[in-house]
């Protein structure tokens, strides 16, 4: 099958699967000005950007040949759950018929979950199914692990764009290979990569660490987020961005009595402030601001689409754990606007106010150590 | 020999250049009209400020913001290139050391700062809706046939209460057309229209905000008396008005680059006010490598590219090695 999917963050990992099954994978281009055009033009006025700019995934996915797209749905009173519904009428409004499968839960509808498991797999012999699973697995895992380091050193780096262009080597690279052997030394050798750039020497007590939390498509997809880790990197901040794609896995294809996934104690965290799922993302951006605000970040940048419901509610939370916390919050929500002049204003002024209150905090010293604790204590 | 710094704020509607000592205070001041050329409004006012430039200075460090503060950071040679809000709460901080809230409303937005200890805790910035901003009223002013510089003293001379929806500038222009047919004068309509100003500022940007006295306010609407009556009126608070309110980005971007030189021998990157002869030609191009289509802004000097920005990857910025 000529399959395809949404543009989302390190795609090289669902590529990599879906070959692996024996598929022919047409790529959907990273997003750019015209994938937003496309999609804006044929999507609801009100619908959130991450449909829009699918939606203009999708459509340049299919004039490269996809004939079947492969997303993941929702549940939830959030409107992801129905993104596959709209894109599919939209497409098929514009001649389009494409057929998706889409991936919910399997603890919610075994049965259909299956069924698309068994269409994916394909005449692809069983071991190799399981070989392909845990390979891919290791990769993600593997690139996290990367992309991790390259969020932290990229804050540091004396030649501007380096860290940035070995990390789009690195990916290249885990693109290449399709043997356990092949990635480890993918993995090896970007780790030697990254060690042999330049950096400032920044002494640990002034680093300041920043956490992005929020939808999980404006998150992961920095080619619609101003691209912001690589933006606040460049401020001097490192980053810690609250999704992952092997956290995700873990906790989506983990049953629960096994599962205590990183996910799992975040939303525990957002109990005393949000108690129930109202969809989205909006639980666990709440529960990783408190987390951060205990693990001692500087600050956190909350991205939202404009609009996202989910992600309103947990800005109006906000002041709430400020005030418990202290942990300085920048609210950026997005749309198609290209213009970014304003939003930068905002995250310098932001990273000015982290670096000052970071400053005040080594000054006050063990004086703020013994409150924070209160803190933690009060609310915890 | 004076020591002196210097402060440009580039915005979209004023120009503001400052000269100030170590101590700040301010030895010269320029207020143009930006006209979105923002390039020859800075040059048109270094030649202003050289001739009123003291025989001992010597320009120690130089500090631009605003919008237009990376392109004029390069011409002039700044040594501190930042946003507009560090650079009002910095001054606002020098000028009232003890503020806790700044209103700084401007020609096309307005902003709140929450200050506390003399550190910027919080902020937000309106650039979207012109209901909370200065056009709102210029616009208004230009409907009701009354210059704005008249604004203030009308606001004040209003006997009677009119309320005007200020959610938004269209509702704001029917509901005043309306209440000019019930037969509100003009004064009256003016102390509606600042209040309506005012009540969409706080319910815009103070939102989930613990707003506390002292309160200064500042921006060029700061002129206009009604405005701050209005402020006054709505939280019931004495508000603060400091001396150089239309001119505070650019004392705060001159202070930065007093602070940032302080301890340090380094010399200034200041072209000097030669900078003003210098032909620094500004252009722009598409990038086609793939289909962002960015628009790249280049400057060149005498043929050599000495900025370059507005790619979204990022693969021309890094190509020229200026600090930006």
């Amino acid at each position: 099958m000529k399959v395809s999917f949404p543009y989302m963050g390190t795609t090289v990992v669902y590529k990599k699967l879906l070959e692996m099954l024996g598929h022919e994978v047409i790529m959907p281009p990273k997003p750019t000005q015209k994938t937003i055009n496309l999609g804006v033009k044929y999507s609801p006025e009100f619908a959130c950007f991450p449909l829009k700019v699918i939606m203009g995934s999708y459509f340049e996915a299919i004039d490269k040949g996809a004939e079947v797209i492969i997303t993941s749905g929702g549940h939830g009173p959030c409107r992801a759950g129905f993104y596959e519904r709209v894109h599919r009428r939209i497409l098929e409004a514009e001649g389009h018929f494409v057929d998706f499968i889409v991936f919910d839960s399997m603890f919610r509808d075994r049965k259909t979950f299956i069924e698309n498991v068994k269409r994916l797999k394909g005449k692809t012999p069983l071991h190799k199914v399981i070989h392909a699973l845990w390979m891919v697995y290791d990769m993600i895992g593997k690139l996290d692990k990367l992309e991790m380091e390259v969020q932290r050193i990229r804050a540091y780096e004396v030649n501007r764009g380096e860290t940035t262009r070995i990390w789009e080597h690195i990916q290249k690279m885990f693109d290449k290979a399709y043997t356990r052997g092949a990635l480890r030394n993918a993995y090896d050798k970007g780790r030697k990569m990254l060690a042999a750039i330049e950096l400032h020497s920044v002494e640990e007590e002034n680093r300041i660490r920043i956490g992005i939390v929020g939808e999980i498509y404006v998150v992961m997809e920095d080619s619609i987020n101003m691209k912001m880790e690589q933006l606040l990197n460049s401020l001097g901040a490192e980053v810690e961005r609250s999704q992952y794609l092997s956290q995700w896995v873990t906790y989506n294809m983990l049953p629960k009595w096994i599962n205590w996934s990183h996910e799992k104690h975040i939303l525990k965290l957002s109990d005393p402030y949000l108690p129930i799922q109202i969809g989205g993302h909006a639980k666990q951006s709440v529960g990783q601001i408190v987390d951060y605000s205990r693990r001692g970040f500087d600050g956190v940048v909350h991205l939202m689409p404009f609009g996202c419901l989910p992600e309103l509610v947990s800005q109006s939370i906000i002041p709430k754990i400020n005030e418990d916390f202290g942990i300085p919050v920048l609210t950026i929500s997005l749309d198609e606007q290209a213009g970014i002049a304003n939003n930068q204003t905002r995250v310098e002024a932001f990273i000015d106010l982290v670096k000052s209150k970071h400053k005040e905090r080594l000054s006050q010293g063990e004086k703020n150590i013994n409150k924070s604790t209160q803190h933690v204590t009060t609310t915890g | 020999m004076r020591e002196l710094y210097l402060g440009v704020d580039v915005g979209s509607v004023s120009t503001n250049i400052v000269l100030v000592d170590e101590d700040i205070n301010v030895i010269s001041s320029q207020y143009i009209r930006t006209n979105g050329q923002p390039l020859e409004t800075v040059k048109t006012g270094l030649k202003k400020l050289k001739k009123e430039f003291p025989v001992d200075g010597k320009i120690k460090g130089v500090g631009t913001t605003g919008s237009g503060r990376q392109l004029v950071g390069v011409m002039i040679g700044a040594d501190v290139i930042k946003n507009e809000i560090t650079a009002h709460a910095t001054a606002t901080i020098h000028f009232v050391p003890n503020v806790k809230t700044i209103f700084e409303i401007g020609g096309q937005d307005s902003k709140i700062i929450v200050v506390d200890n003399q550190m910027v805790t919080d902020f937000a910035m309106n650039t979207v809706c012109a209901a909370g901003t200065g056009s709102f009223l210029d616009h208004q002013s230009e409907r009701l046939g009354i210059p704005i510089e008249e604004f203030g003293d009308k606001a004040m001379a209003a006997d009677r209460d009119v309320r005007i929806a200020g959610r938004c500038t269209v509702f704001a222009e029917s509901d005043m057309i309306a209440k000019q047919q019930f037969g509100f004068s003009k004064s009256e309509i003016i102390k509606g229209l600042c209040e309506a100003l005012v009540r969409n500022y706080i319910n815009n940007l103070g939102r989930g905000k613990k707003l506390e006295p002292p309160f200064v306010f500042q921006g060029g609407v700061a002129a206009n008396k009604g405005i701050k009556a209005a402020f006054e009126k709505e939280i019931n608070h004495e508000i603060i008005i400091p001396e150089h309110y239309n001119i505070m980005g650019a004392l705060g971007s001159a202070i930065l680059a007093r602070d940032g030189n302080w301890n340090s021998q380094t010399e200034t990157l200041f072209r000097g006010f030669e900078a003003a002869d210098l032909e620094f030609v500004p252009s722009t191009f598409e990038c086609e490598d793939c289909p962002n289509h960015c628009e790249v802004v280049e400057v060149r000097l005498d043929k050599k590219i000495v900025a370059r920005w507005g790619d979204r990857c990022g693969k021309w910025t890094n190509s020229v090695n200026t600090v930006i």
